[in-house]
């Protein structure tokens, strides 16, 4: 299969800066890639290649199997991380004319501005001017200029940032069913729990460099599971046990860190015997971890 | 170029629905009205409204001075006869004066040869105007009487002294065509100041357009489907568009005006103010050029600013030109054909206004206005190089404001 974008060893740097190095990236279609990295890492300057709007230094990118080229953005969709509208513009105007930029019939997009519209439940917004809405509404209604045309690409930098939880799970569960009608969607944050959530693969940059790829459960398979959480009553002489390289003691449960290739289960025959367990996880890592562990690696080299 | 279409559209909808376009354009005319009207009322009535004293040993001289003056309808003076006069007249005249009774006394001496010596006593100094018109009326009345004391009668003595009024014609197309010098000026002075208005209000709005879009940061999501060049040619349509939308409302409402009774009675025939097809085209050439190269011009600097407050430190690159077209206003009008004339109608960012204080004065030569239309084109070509290129750039900078150095080295690698 094709992938929908792929970046092959892309380079771009400013002035006086490596903004991107090297960076390779493929997303297929049907899937949720999640973009990860710390403020400044290089997410942005790498979408803004994807978009066109900067052009590589060096290294080539596919766009819906062909190489880059302006005509392949009309099915690109893209919600930058700094959102911007014309504030003195109906918001069905603003959003008739986002469409034909992409070049959509007029009637059409009036017509899926509309149903979005409806979906998202800001119908009523429509006919006013986008600077008398709140920021949730305004930030729905970029949203849906970014799918309007039915991008095969969508691209998402940031798009839950400053929404309530209800607006973020109804945004999420848009993104999910387009996900599973087919479209490649990247997905930019410095989130990790949300990443974690929706996404299938992820590329976690630092410094304009990836440190980190691949599926999200071969990327976990590769970290051990070696953190533990015991909840229990009485000793907690099983806390000297030697597998144990560092716990955190909350009354009542206790968190672990295992040594390296330490063995969870001669732990759980140890605590059993001297105490009552109610809960013993071996809890596998999470993004975040994953992610404090690759980048701070990195930053101490 | 359908998104360049589209952009210029949008563009044009949004400013001719803004409350700022309806104001401007009503505001202008009416300010313009207003500045022509004071500017004109105060030439005109400047020296009027004065009371003065004629003080002479000669009644019949001074009554005859002072019907002249009287006969000035302009002037609205009072005057006042003292003849003749006594050893302290001219000190009392002189404490009238400072008691504010008096705006000044002309003291006239006739001696026995005939000669007379005239004095004008006032509070102010250099009042051109009051002193041309007793000069005229001093002069008139001596003159009279030298006629009558030649024994010339009173009648004969009327056809001589009546004035000569000068009628002004003017030669184009090797024909001659009644012209009023007058009208001219003001046709030319209208029109200049009509340029230089809407070229600045249209040029800052190109440059207020791209902050806002820089700021709103809209620019990133429309530069992900349209390329930067397009989205600045859209947006100079567009604008461009409006200004030409406003002149035309201007024109049309002028052509309305002067075609209707108000007009009539206003001007009183005596004031016309000619507007040849030519003049119109040129008009629109000018303005179409001359936008085109201020409007580069500030979207290229507003692509390296973040506030509009930045963007007014660039101003003075604006008002450099028009103060100097201005500045020569009098001059290209008075000598249209002279070196520094031709010269400053050639300069790109002067042409459109010096130029056409030229046409409107005498046409120029068509080599000369197709020529600094050739130079007001090329100088646009290479503002638009320039500024497209600083713009690409500059519009994905954020932070302080782009310095010289660094829009040289953004030009170098957009």
């Amino acid at each position: 299969m094709t992938p929908v974008v792929e970046l092959d060893r892309i380079s771009k740097s400013y002035e006086n800066k490596v903004a991107v190095r090297d960076l390779s990236l493929r997303i297929d279609s049907g899937t949720m890639f999640g973009l990860l990295g710390p403020n400044g890492a290089g997410k942005t300057s790498t979408i803004r290649m994807m978009v066109g709007i900067t052009m590589p230094d060096s290294g080539s990118i596919n766009l819906l199997g062909k190489p880059f080229d302006r005509e392949g953005l009309k099915r690109v969709g893209y919600l930058p991380e700094e959102r911007g509208l014309y504030k003195k513009m109906k918001v069905m105007d603003q959003l008739i004319f986002m469409g034909e930029l992409r070049g959509l019939d007029p009637a059409v997009a009036g017509r899926r501005a509309h149903d979005w519209c409806e979906r998202l439940q800001i119908l009523d917004a429509s006919e006013k001017k986008t600077e008398e809405l709140s920021k949730g509404m305004q930030q729905k209604i970029q949203f849906i200029s970014t799918l309007l045309h039915e991008p095969q690409l969508i691209i998402m930098d940031e798009p839950f940032s400053g929404l309530d939880p209800v607006n973020t799970t109804l945004l999420q569960d848009v993104l999910i069913e387009l996900k599973k009608a087919g479209r490649a969607i990247l997905f930019s944050t410095h989130r990790m729990d949300q990443v974690e959530k929706l996404c299938d693969s992820l590329c976690l940059v630092n410094r304009g460099e990836a440190v980190l790829s691949g599926g999200m459960r071969e990327i976990k398979s590769r970290y051990e599971r070696n953190r533990v959480i015991i909840e229990f009553e009485g000793s907690d002489a099983f806390l000297q046990h030697p597998a144990i390289a560092e716990y955190k003691d909350y009354s009542g449960s206790v968190e672990i860190r295992l040594k390296p290739h330490a063995g969870a289960q001669d732990l759980l025959h140890t605590a059993a015997a001297a105490a009552k367990i109610y809960r013993f996880e071996l809890v596998e890592p999470s993004l975040e971890e994953i992610f404090i562990q690759t980048v701070g690696e990195k930053v101490d080299a | 170029m359908r998104e360049i279409w589209l952009i210029a559209k949008r563009e044009y909808l949004e400013q001719i629905r803004g409350k700022a376009f309806r104001i401007t354009t009503i505001l202008i005319p009416i300010t313009f009205a207003i500045i022509f009207g004071i500017s004109f009322l105060a030439g005109k009535n400047s020296g009027s409204n004065k009371h003065i004293a004629i003080a002479t040993a000669d009644p019949r001289l001074a009554d005859q001075i002072a019907d002249q003056l009287r006969a000035d309808k302009d002037a609205r003076m009072t005057v006042d006869v003292v003849a003749p006069v006594s050893a302290d007249t001219r000190q009392q005249l002189v404490s009238q004066i400072d008691q504010k009774h008096l705006d000044g006394f002309l003291w006239l001496d006739t001696d026995i040869a005939g000669k007379t010596d005239a004095l004008y006593v006032a509070r102010s100094s250099g009042d051109f105007v009051t002193e041309s018109r007793l000069n005229d009326a001093v002069n008139h009345a001596v003159i009279r009487q030298r006629l009558s004391a030649h024994g010339i009668p009173a009648g004969a003595v009327d056809a001589i002294t009546r004035n000569v009024k000068i009628s002004t014609e003017q030669v184009k197309n090797g024909k001659e065509v009644s012209s009023n010098a007058f009208g001219t000026f003001w046709a030319a002075y209208v029109m200049a100041f009509l340029l230089t208005f809407t070229l600045m209000m249209y040029g800052m709005n190109v440059g207020r357009a791209v902050i806002q879009e820089k700021t709103s940061r809209i620019f990133e999501v429309m530069l992900s489907a349209v390329k930067p060049t397009h989205m600045l040619a859209g947006k100079l349509i567009g604008i461009g568009a409006v200004g030409l939308t406003q002149l035309a409302i201007w024109a049309a409402a002028g052509a309305i005006f002067s075609g209707s009774a108000l007009a009539a009675s206003l001007m009183s025939g005596s004031i016309k103010i000619a507007v040849s097809w030519q003049e119109i085209v040129l008009f629109g050439l000018y303005f179409l050029l001359g936008y085109a190269l201020y409007s580069t011009l500030f979207a290229g600097l507003a692509a390296t600013c973040e506030t509009e407050q930045e963007l007014q430190q660039y101003a003075p690159l604006a008002a450099v030109p028009v103060w100097l077209s201005f500045s020569m206003i009098a001059f290209i009008v008075s000598n249209p054909n002279s070196f520094w004339s031709v010269a400053i109608s050639m300069f790109p960012p002067c042409a459109p206004i010096a130029m056409f204080l030229r046409i409107a004065s005498q046409f120029p030569p068509l080599w000369q206005i197709a020529l600094s239309l050739a130079l007001l084109a090329l100088s646009v070509y290479i503002v638009t190089w320039f500024s497209s290129r600083i713009y690409r750039v500059g519009i994905l900078m954020y932070g302080k404001r782009a310095t010289v150095p660094e829009m040289l080295r953004w030009l170098r690698y957009s």
